[in-house]
């Protein structure tokens, strides 16, 4: 009997009812990522010395919100997104556009657009746009396209016109983040290895001339990067004192609220790319090492839901989501660690930030939707199909 | 249901994702990996810069031991100043609080441009200072003005204060902010960089610095990455130093000041039997209270050009040819050498002839016979000449060396000097020359190249009137005091001759000193002059008359000196005045020391004697 409900449910998923839907969501993923949301809020609160005000309260009340958004976004069936990708991605583009012509210029880059009602980072609505129109350009290829060369430009170009746009803001993480999500759906379709190694060897011999088109403060970031200890009192400052703050945190951390790193601001604008280092200074290995087995967990389970997915399109979508979560887990992570220079990267869920959050429930919200419509069949062009 | 093509390409997709795991997985052990290598292995590193990072330690200053004198007078206090300081985070417009300010008290173009460069330099909540040394009034309408004077802190300073002001301030001394070369000197001492403070410089200040000084408190607070102390983590109040009691008698040594008036020279009062000194006195002197704050520079050239010497302690650092002074050695040693007998008269011509050399007499036809306390009584020349030519120039360095000519005193002052008791290696070794017989005649009358301190002829007359004990000489006034029981080996009788003869100065007439005898109830006093040549007397001037005294610039003038003791009958106190330049000493010095030592006696008269010989 239940078998039978199930596969009625399966020829007719396009017609899942509310219920059927509340039903196939999956909490436990939902727990997880809210688990996280928690944590950092916590963290905040502790950042402000145990106040509310000014990150902790706000940043529920977006989490509020932006969990609206996930539910919303996971009730939306499927093959409307499919439906839908490159218009959203379209509407990105035209964001960027935006941005470059009629943008607020906030810390020395260009990256916020003002829509009267909210301060919106179209590059960070990018990443999904991008996941999106890139999930469903490769739904209907077979491996032979994948391998053509021809049939790879306009994906390439998908990517390449966004990143672009973005470098000119600058944003050189949001850049890279686009690119590697873009490199990791590649990856998972079908593109030959080799095809990697041309291009990795490509740029490598680029990168003298891709350095002289760089910001001077991005060389300088670079650079200090790979020196901190040269500047100490300038740029080399974010990232000793955080690897400070970082380091005294030692096995068991400080302890709650007793962090002297960040209470006595030796971090400057720890609240939102450092906050990770409260966690540490605060929690210690054990904290922080939890932290990222927490994420870990949420990445593994992005990739388990793209496994259970039946459509391509929803694999790839998943894919690409889990590995931009993942993104931004290493840049951060690998930055205020000393491993990756300071790109402006913040810590996802944690980073006191409103569109990172709202970004990030988005893409949870559309992978929840692929789990919810995991067993759907979608066609060629989006329709179901009996084949 | 599905064709094989979508089939393969889910295939490949599964195994790329597992790849993709698998590279995820790596990434995180290699975060945890970094994690476990910042936290643990390197853990200690970090704490230790976070630690660095939040604390400091700032040390707060001790209040320095208080001076005393001998009776309970301060000589040296901590005195609470006031100074007013901004902190300009605190207002606004920290224009219009120091422009009210200059309304109520007003400041000098220099201090204007100090302020403003420390506006300059320093960050907003560090305290700026904007005028110190206030007095208890101005820091009191200050208060009273508070609400035009946003961010204006008045703070307690303390700084010291000597209430005998130049009376004392060479034995005293004095604490004076620090110059780069003690900066320098000290690099690594932390409380050398506080602000305000001072470090004693001469007399006891310096001395007895370390014990003076106290601990300093230690404050560690906890600062936030802009500086700013945000708690005090631990706190060690600083201990005050310790207080010091003096062997100096204020009254005297006011009386002493006051009589040596504009004289340039030293007195020196002690006990002789417990070698305290009651009074050191160098003319002219300075104010203390002066040096505690940074000297205007017109001051200080006044103090540096004055040919007096202000600074300069004379009693134990200006060294003199002790003169007639120093025939008291010479007939102890011709008494100890057995030459001279009580009775025995050498005869005084007025001159000694040496080869083809005339040694002269201050008389200039000579004093006749003489007996040794004749001898002394008219201070003549010639007897001491014919003493030293038969006993030899050994015995009287032996002598004089017992009674500490050439030798550090024990006040431990800096800057003392030795003095010089020369001697025929000495004069080998220093002027590549023999020692001839006119040397230990020039010695025998206190001339030459033989020099003392005050300090020193102090002692020597003191050990004289103790009867030949040593003597320890001290300032700090010490609970068990030693009194002076070793004897430094003369005959008793010999010692008493020699007192004898210095009664006989001031006591009798026709004695060098016999202007400033006094009898209080029976109280005497014994003493001997002295008169020593700054430059030679040649031949030509000697024939056509010595010029008179008054008749020289003050810096060719005699030194003139007295040392004395009292009561004859039991003495108890010793007494040096160098008056520079003074022209005779029985003119110059003399009548000073004898007004001192009559207001010794008037303050410790004999029942209530401090100590009374056994």
């Amino acid at each position: 009997m239940s078998f039978f409900k199930e596969r009625n449910c399966y020829l007719k998923n396009y017609n899942l009812s509310f219920i059927d839907k509340i039903k196939r969501f999956n909490y436990k993923y939902l727990f997880l990522i809210c688990s996280v949301v928690f944590i950092g809020i916590g963290i905040l609160y502790s950042a402000a010395n145990g106040h509310w005000q000014p990150w902790a309260s706000r940043q529920f009340l977006r989490f509020l919100l932006s969990l609206g958004v996930l539910i919303f976004v996971s009730f939306v069936n499927l093959r409307i997104w499919m439906k839908y990708a490159y218009w959203i991605y379209g509407i990105g583009i035209l964001l960027l556009i935006g941005v470059a012509l009629f943008g607020h210029v906030g810390m020395g880059a260009q990256r916020w657009l003002n829509l009267g009602f909210i301060n919106l980072q179209p590059s960070e609505v990018m990443k999904i746009a991008l996941i999106l129109a890139l999930s469903k350009y490769f739904h209907s290829s077979s491996l032979s396209d994948i391998h053509s060369i021809q049939y790879m430009i306009p994906p390439a170009l998908m990517m390449i016109l966004p990143v672009s746009l973005i470098l000119m803001q600058p944003d050189l993480g949001t850049a890279l983040m686009l690119v590697f999500a873009t490199g990791a759906i590649f990856f998972v379709v079908g593109v030959q290895v080799w095809k990697f190694l041309i291009v990795l060897i490509t740029v490598s011999g680029c990168i003298p001339i891709l350095w002289s088109f760089l910001h001077d403060y991005q060389k300088q970031r670079v650079l200090t990067f790979l020196n901190p200890e040269n500047d100490p009192l300038g740029a080399g400052y974010h990232i000793m004192q955080s690897k400070i703050t970082l380091g005294s945190g030692g096995l068991f951390g400080k302890g709650f609220m007793e962090s002297t790193q960040s209470r006595l601001n030796f971090l400057p604008e720890k609240q939102t790319d450092f906050i990770f280092t409260v966690l540490s200074e605060e929690f210690g290995f054990f904290g922080s090492a939890s932290l990222i087995c927490l994420y870990l967990i949420i990445i593994l389970y992005g990739f388990y839901i793209s496994f259970r997915c039946n459509s391509f399109f929803g694999k790839v979508l998943a894919i690409g989501l889990t590995v931009n979560f993942a993104l931004y887990v290493f840049i951060n992570i690998g930055m205020v660690m000393g491993l990756l220079p300071v790109v402006g990267v913040p810590l996802p869920l944690v980073s006191y930030g409103g569109t990172a959050m709202m970004t990030l429930f988005l893409g949870f919200g559309l992978i929840q939707s692929v789990y919810i419509n995991r067993d759907m069949v979608i066609g060629r062009r989006g329709s179901i199909e009996d084949e | 249901m599905s064709t094989p093509w979508k089939y393969e390409r889910i295939r490949i997709l599964n195994k790329r994702v597992l790849a993709l795991i698998g590279i995820f997985v790596l990434l995180i052990s290699v975060l945890i990996f970094r994690l476990f290598y910042l936290q643990i292995i390197e853990g200690d590193k970090y704490r230790q810069l976070a630690e660095k990072n939040r604390t400091a330690i700032r040390l707060t200053l001790p209040t320095r031991g208080v001076i005393y004198d001998r009776n309970g007078v301060r000589l040296a206090e901590n005195h609470k100043k006031f100074q007013a300081v901004l902190i300009r985070e605190e207002t606004k417009n920290y224009q219009r609080t120091l422009d009210n300010f200059r309304k109520i008290i007003p400041l000098d173009d220099e201090e204007i441009h100090r302020i403003a460069k420390e506006i300059k330099h320093k960050r907003a909540f560090m305290p700026i200072r904007i005028k110190d040394n206030l007095t208890f009034k101005e820091a009191a309408l200050l208060q009273m003005n508070a609400t035009d004077l946003i961010g204006l802190h008045i703070e307690e300073e303390t700084t010291r204060l000597y209430p005998l002001k130049a009376d004392a301030s060479h034995v005293v001394g004095y604490v004076s902010l620090l110059s780069d070369k003690d900066m320098e000197q000290d690099p690594d001492n932390p409380l050398l960089d506080l602000p305000g403070y001072r470090i004693g410089r001469i007399g006891i200040e310096e001395s007895l610095q370390d014990r003076l000084k106290g601990k300093p408190g230690i404050r560690k607070t906890e600062i936030n990455a802009y500086g700013r102390s945000v708690r005090i983590l631990e706190e060690e109040k600083p201990s005050k130093g310790e207080n010091i009691t003096l062997t100096i008698d204020s009254r005297l040594q006011k009386f002493a000041t006051k009589r040596m008036g504009e004289d340039a020279g030293a007195v020196v009062v002690l006990d002789i039997y417990t070698g305290e000194i009651l009074t050191m006195v160098s003319t002219p002197s300075f104010d203390s209270n002066v040096f505690t704050m940074p000297i205007p520079t017109k001051v200080w050239r006044n103090i540096i050009d004055n040919e007096k010497k202000p600074l300069q302690n004379k009693a134990i650092n200006g060294m003199y040819s002790p003169g007639s002074i120093f025939k008291l050695v010479v007939a102890l040693a011709g008494l100890e050498s057995g030459y001279i007998t009580p009775q025995r008269k050498i005869f005084c011509s007025g001159r000694l002839q040496l080869g083809n050399q005339y040694f002269h007499c201050w008389k200039r036809y000579g004093h006749e016979h003489l007996t040794i306390e004749e001898a002394l009584m008219y201070s003549c020349d010639v007897y001491f000449y014919q003493v030293a030519q038969e006993i030899g120039v050994e015995k009287i360095l032996e002598v004089a060396q017992r009674l500490g000519f050439g030798e550090e005193t024990s006040l431990m002052l800096t800057g003392e000097k030795n003095g010089l008791l020369p001697s025929p290696l000495w004069k080998k070794s220093h002027h590549k020359d023999n020692w001839r017989m006119g040397d230990t005649l020039n010695l025998s009358i206190g001339q030459g190249f033989l020099t003392a301190t005050p300090i020193q002829m102090a002692r020597a007359v003191a050990q004289i009137a103790n009867g030949g004990k040593k003597l320890n000489m001290t300032l700090i006034k010490d609970s068990n005091i030693q009194r002076a029981s070793a004897y430094l080996g003369f005959n008793q009788k010999h010692i008493q001759i020699v007192k004898n003869g210095m009664d006989m100065v001031v006591n009798k007439k026709g004695g060098t000193a016999y202007k400033v005898q006094f009898d209080m109830n029976g109280q005497k006093m014994a003493g001997k002059t002295a008169s020593t040549q700054v430059r030679r007397i040649s031949m030509k001037e000697r024939h056509s008359g010595v010029i008179s005294q008054d008749k020289l610039p003050w810096k060719y003038r005699d030194h003139g000196m007295f040392a004395a003791f009292a009561p004859i009958a039991k003495p108890r106190f010793a007494i040096v005045v160098v008056v520079e330049h003074g022209g005779g000493g029985s003119s110059s010095a003399a009548p000073i020391a004898s007004d001192i030592m009559q207001e010794v006696l008037r303050l410790y008269p004999s029942e209530n004697s401090i100590k009374k010989d056994k």
